[in-house]
């Protein structure tokens, strides 16, 4: 068993977020929402970047408890096919969409790296940029996805609490606490530029999760400078499993989470996405937030057959529910309201490093993914 | 006539305008307006050719009296940054090019040898380079010896308002310089702006400090006026700051025995 890694005990700034973030902290939350406002705004400006999600696969080989993808759910299991992937890219650039979430289940055969490779290739080619919420991969894996065009990896841990997570991921690779821990290190030596953290609220004590995820993004940022870091905040909502969540954290908690987050970490990207609800999303887009997703479908296919007024027999869950299904006009209508602009573009793949050049062998890639028909 | 000589370009306006931030594109341009600004700076990551409603060169670049200075801003290595010089180039069709290469997104502090390296191909290249850079005056002094038309150093962080913090190092590069500086980030106030005018910059660049403002437009034009001012007030010769007068020399009254 491999040790728990020493920054996991390293203590530098967390008395001071711990003091925000304590339920019972001295700080009222309206003044931390005041300085966390002014920081964002010095920062970032009246802006708000949008990203969408697009779910390749539910195919899963773990047993995360509280997950709608779990192998143990009797959900239809499926992937999109290179045709398929191009319909639902062609129906997210209809909304605007260029900068994009590539999400799949556990590794499986079905829905394996080379799958996962070629999806990247060919969503590339589409998108200005291209993150990927996947499994844990090696270092020359990430690298591979690098040169395919991959611009970022969302890895949450979930929670920082080995016990707690050990219970939790009941089976499979992901019940592995350290690898997972150690999964952002990995892509950021393949070359991946930016990382997405987080801990899904709800499993676990969420400050003790919280001043640990805060550990995690300060160690990535002294050892790999150059990173790109985001904090996301999901919160456990209801699951096809039943699942419910131990540690509840309601929306003053959170919404203080958000702001003491962006006073401790005044440079990081903070994401909110549409498990939220849309008034706690409008609210929270001034006040820290700086990156939002947005018209999200967690469900495999779901840009496209809505389009086409498909009737599913077998209604198929998503990984999780969307709370804020306003469409891309609605919710960019209430951004401008607020005075803060949507920005659908904000990334130039000139800036991908070695594979932001023409690239024939990401072209031959792409072209390796059959088609559904 | 006082003008900005960057290249062969001549400006009357010394006040250049970033154009992030903003609430939106409308306010944006009615700050630009107001500001008299006749270069601007645009991130080549913010041109959209495939939605021109989330587009900022499209609408800037139908304004008239102005020229586009696009940034690399988003580039972390001299590659990259070439790479998007050229784009830019092919894009918006401007000669001129901002060098930003902020290997570090969190902090977006600008990387010497990389922005070095960049603009040193860029300027062989017959660019009108502009190099974002921190307020070092020996690497002010590099970039002009390869070419570049003006040094960029900022006055502190982007978007910290902190202002003229950088500014002992800023007088040594306006002292030392043969080109035009122009100070590039972390100014609050116009009355700032002043101040790095009187000190003998050539031109500010402002962006979050009009961007964020209650009122962008309002400040846009103040800003305009306070760079107006310092520039005058440079031109005129400030008077010396007194010392502490003595009247009589005792450290050189033997002089005058001789």
């Amino acid at each position: 068993m491999r040790a728990v890694p020493e920054w996991l005990a390293d203590d530098r700034g967390t008395a001071a977020l711990g003091a925000m973030l304590s339920p019972t902290s001295s700080h009222s939350l309206e003044a931390l929402a005041a300085e966390s406002r002014a920081m964002t705004l010095r920062r970032f400006g009246r802006t708000m970047t949008l990203y969408a999600p697009l779910y390749l696969s539910n195919y899963c080989s773990s047993g995360c408890a509280y997950c709608g993808f779990a192998s143990d759910r009797k959900t239809p299991r499926h992937r999109l096919e290179a045709d398929e992937i191009r319909r639902e890219l062609a129906a997210m650039k209809k909304l605007g969409i260029s900068d994009i979430l590539l999400l799949t289940g556990e590794r499986t055969a079905a829905a394996d790296f080379d799958y996962l490779q070629r999806g990247v290739a060919i969503a590339a080619e589409e998108m200005q940029r291209v993150s990927v919420e996947a499994f844990p991969m090696s270092v020359s894996e990430y690298k591979a996805l690098a040169d395919c065009g991959c611009t970022g990896i969302t890895i949450y841990q979930e929670t920082y609490n080995q016990e707690r997570y050990e219970a939790l991921h009941r089976w499979g690779p992901k019940k592995d606490f350290i690898d997972r821990l150690e999964t952002p290190a990995r892509a950021l030596d393949g070359g991946i530029k930016t990382v997405g953290l987080g801990v899904l609220l709800g499993l676990s004590d969420p400050v003790e999760d919280a001043l640990n995820l805060y550990r995690h993004v300060r160690h990535l940022g002294r050892t790999w400078w150059r990173a790109g870091m985001s904090v996301s905040f999901p919160r456990m909502r209801p699951q096809t499993g039943g699942y419910e969540p131990t540690f509840p954290v309601d929306n003053q908690l959170l919404a203080r989470f958000i702001v003491a987050f962006r006073i401790a970490l005044p440079d990081t990207e903070l994401v909110l996405s549409t498990r939220e609800s849309a008034t706690f999303r409008d609210g929270m887009a001034g006040l820290g937030i700086t990156r939002m997703s947005v018209e999200s479908k967690t469900t495999v296919g779901g840009y496209s057959e809505n389009k086409e007024g498909d009737e599913c027999e077998e209604k198929e869950r998503g990984q999780f529910e969307i709370s804020d299904d306003r469409t891309t006009k609605e919710f960019c209508a209430a951004l401008r309201r607020q005075n803060i602009e949507p920005i659908f573009k904000n990334w130039e793949p000139a800036y991908n490093g070695p594979s932001g050049t023409i690239n024939p062998e990401r072209k031959a890639k792409a072209d390796t993914l059959p088609n559904k028909s | 006539m006082d003008v900005l000589q960057l290249g062969s370009y001549t400006f009357s306006s010394r006040l250049i305008l970033g154009t992030g931030k903003f609430s939106n594109s409308k306010v944006m341009l009615d700050a630009v307006r107001a500001s008299g600004a006749q270069l601007v700076t645009v991130a080549l990551r913010r041109f959209n050719r495939e939605q021109l409603e989330d587009d900022l060169f499209g609408p800037l670049s139908a304004m008239e009296g102005i020229t586009l200075m696009p940034n690399t801003s988003g580039a972390s290595t001299a590659a990259e940054a070439v790479r998007a010089a050229h784009i830019a180039r092919e894009l918006s069709g401007s000669p001129f090019i901002k060098v930003e290469i902020h290997p570090n997104p969190q902090h977006l502090m600008p990387d010497p040898i990389e922005t070095y390296e960049a603009s040193r191909i860029l300027a062989k290249e017959g660019f009108l380079v502009m190099p974002y850079i921190a307020a070092d005056p020996v690497l002010a002094k590099r970039l002009e010896e390869v070419g570049c038309v003006s040094v960029m150093p900022l006055g502190s962080a982007i978007g910290s308002g902190q202002g003229l913090a950088t500014s002992e190092m800023l007088s040594i590069i306006i002292r030392e310089s043969g080109i035009p500086v122009i100070v590039d980030a972390g100014l609050r106030s116009p009355s700032e702006a002043a101040h790095a005018m009187e000190m003998g910059c050539e031109a500010v660049l402002v962006n979050s400090a009009i961007a964020v403002a209650g009122d962008p437009q309002e400040m846009a034009e103040a800003f305009a006026e306070a760079v107006a001012a310092g520039r005058k007030a440079f031109r005129a010769g400030l008077m010396q700051k007194s010392g502490s007068a003595v009247a009589t020399s005792p450290l050189t009254s033997f002089l005058g025995t001789l």
